[in-house]
């Protein structure tokens, strides 16, 4: 083929516009900064003037894939780019990547050597390289006989551990025999993944039956629900829920056995009131949901215990109230590292989020 | 030769064939994906696991997307992959061809 594979750069505002143009053409149309920011980098291919295939990458993702087959054999630039993308993406060590698409065209990743892990009316979610969901789910331990055992799940970001966390990971290993925790794997939080992780499992060290694995890019990750990350609207929520929910139903729970999934109700934030409904909508019958009621301080104060409430703590400093909203070993980390956690926020790390 | 990281040689590109070879414990598995399968899988696995023989690789995981590549495709990028992954781009195996 004749056609070169050029960088976009997307700084550059003439080429910013034609790329917009380009895909906007082909129905594309969410170019909202906080998206668009994330790209890694952009390449593309043109013929004479005109841009006529685009793709880009953030992180493990390819995203703004875009492709014109006018007077080409179909599909040969589609595979050209997302070659290029994944040939480069494999040349930085990133072997596994994502792929969050309009339905229509899960079959043509599919043709070039990604699988569908999840699809819903309008998109699907892919993935390709290695490791991939079965490499994942072959790492997380197991108990004997655990097909004919009780097993829980509940997938929590713990930005940080919170005693309404400890009460509703109580519930579930109290009411069956194995409780798997999910960490949410992206890091984008105040606290980061691998202090998240350590004060998830020090808070439920005493409690036997409760394994503590990382979440990966399978449970609101990056890849499944961007939106907990970046503000978005309601529908946008819906169908990046409604994926993350069937993978969890379809791939997640029947290799681990899991027939319930624990969650904390939700007064106060949005999307993660949307993510309970998609989940209540979703999951049953094979994965029963069990909605758990957020705890109260106590009987005669109304505070409602929540991470967010604990980030506005650290913020201010006012740490004397913390014991009432975590357990000891987060009041512990907060205490000895409140100038770094204050120094990311400073920074301009969000904390009125997820 | 031994697999010591992940390592892809190949396009998506028509004619190509997508080679990505990680560590494994034991054996050669290989996992193939192409749209002529059914006429040519076997013949394509054998030339996988044939060529990872002459190099030596005991144990390993193939990931193959084929676009239609000829033996002698399939060959070249199951070395040049197995190379990258043996960390031994250095030193090409020119008798395996």
């Amino acid at each position: 083929m004749d056609e070169q594979i050029v960088d976009l750069y997307l700084k550059d505002p003439p080429v910013r516009q034609e790329w917009e143009r380009f895909l906007t053409s082909i129905g594309i149309h969410n170019f909202a900064d906080k998206e668009v920011d994330q790209i890694d980098y952009t390449i593309g291919i043109y013929s004479g003037d005109d841009l006529v295939a685009t793709g880009s990458v953030a992180g493990s993702v390819l995203k703004y894939i875009g492709v014109c087959n006018k007077g080409v054999t179909t599909g040969a630039r589609f595979n050209a780019i997302v070659s290029e993308l994944v040939n480069r993406q494999f040349a930085n060590h990133v072997f596994h990547l994502m792929v969050f698409t309009k339905l229509k065209y899960s079959e043509s990743f599919q043709h070039i050597g990604f699988s569908e892990l999840a699809r819903s009316n309008e998109a699907a979610l892919l993935e390709t390289g290695s490791p991939d969901v079965a490499d994942f789910l072959s790492d997380i331990p197991r108990v004997a006989d655990q097909a004919n055992k009780k097993v829980a799940g509940i997938v929590m970001n713990a930005n940080p551990f919170t005693l309404g966390h400890r009460f509703l990971v109580e519930q579930a290993a109290r009411a069956n025999d194995l409780v798997y925790v999910f960490v949410v794997n992206t890091d984008a939080s105040l606290f980061t993944t691998d202090e998240r992780t350590e004060l998830v499992k020090a808070n439920t060290q005493d409690l036997a039956n409760v394994i503590v694995v990382n979440g990966g890019d399978y449970m609101v990750s990056y890849a499944t629900f961007p939106a907990y990350f970046l503000a978005s609207t309601d529908e946008t929520v819906n169908y990046q829920t409604t994926l993350d929910a069937r993978i969890f139903r379809n791939v997640i729970a029947p290799a681990l056995s899991i027939k319930t999934r624990y969650v904390g109700s939700e007064p106060l934030s949005r999307t993660t009131g949307i993510y309970n409904q998609v989940l209540a909508r979703e999951l049953p019958p094979a994965v029963e949901l069990k909605v758990i009621e957020r705890n109260r301080v106590n009987s005669d104060d109304a505070t409602i215990i929540t991470a967010t409430k604990v980030r506005q703590l650290i913020k201010t400093g006012e740490l004397k109230q913390l014991p009432r909203l975590v357990p000891a070993a987060t009041t512990q980390f907060i205490q000895d590292h409140l100038k770094t956690l204050q120094a990311r926020i400073q920074k301009g790390m969000n904390i009125d989020g997820n | 030769m031994e697999i010591k990281d992940t390592a892809v040689a190949g396009t998506l590109e028509s004619s190509d064939i997508q080679i990505m070879i990680s560590k494994a414990t034991d054996g050669i598995q290989i996992e193939l994906k192409s749209d002529v399968e059914k006429q040519f899988g076997d013949q394509i696995r054998h030339v996988i696991t044939a060529t990872l023989n002459a190099l030596g690789v005991q144990a390993a995981k193939v990931k193959a997307v084929d676009k239609g590549a000829l033996d002698c495709v399939i060959k070249a990028r199951t070395i040049a992959a197995a190379q990258r992954a043996s960390e031994t781009t250095a030193t090409p195996a020119w008798e395996v061809l």
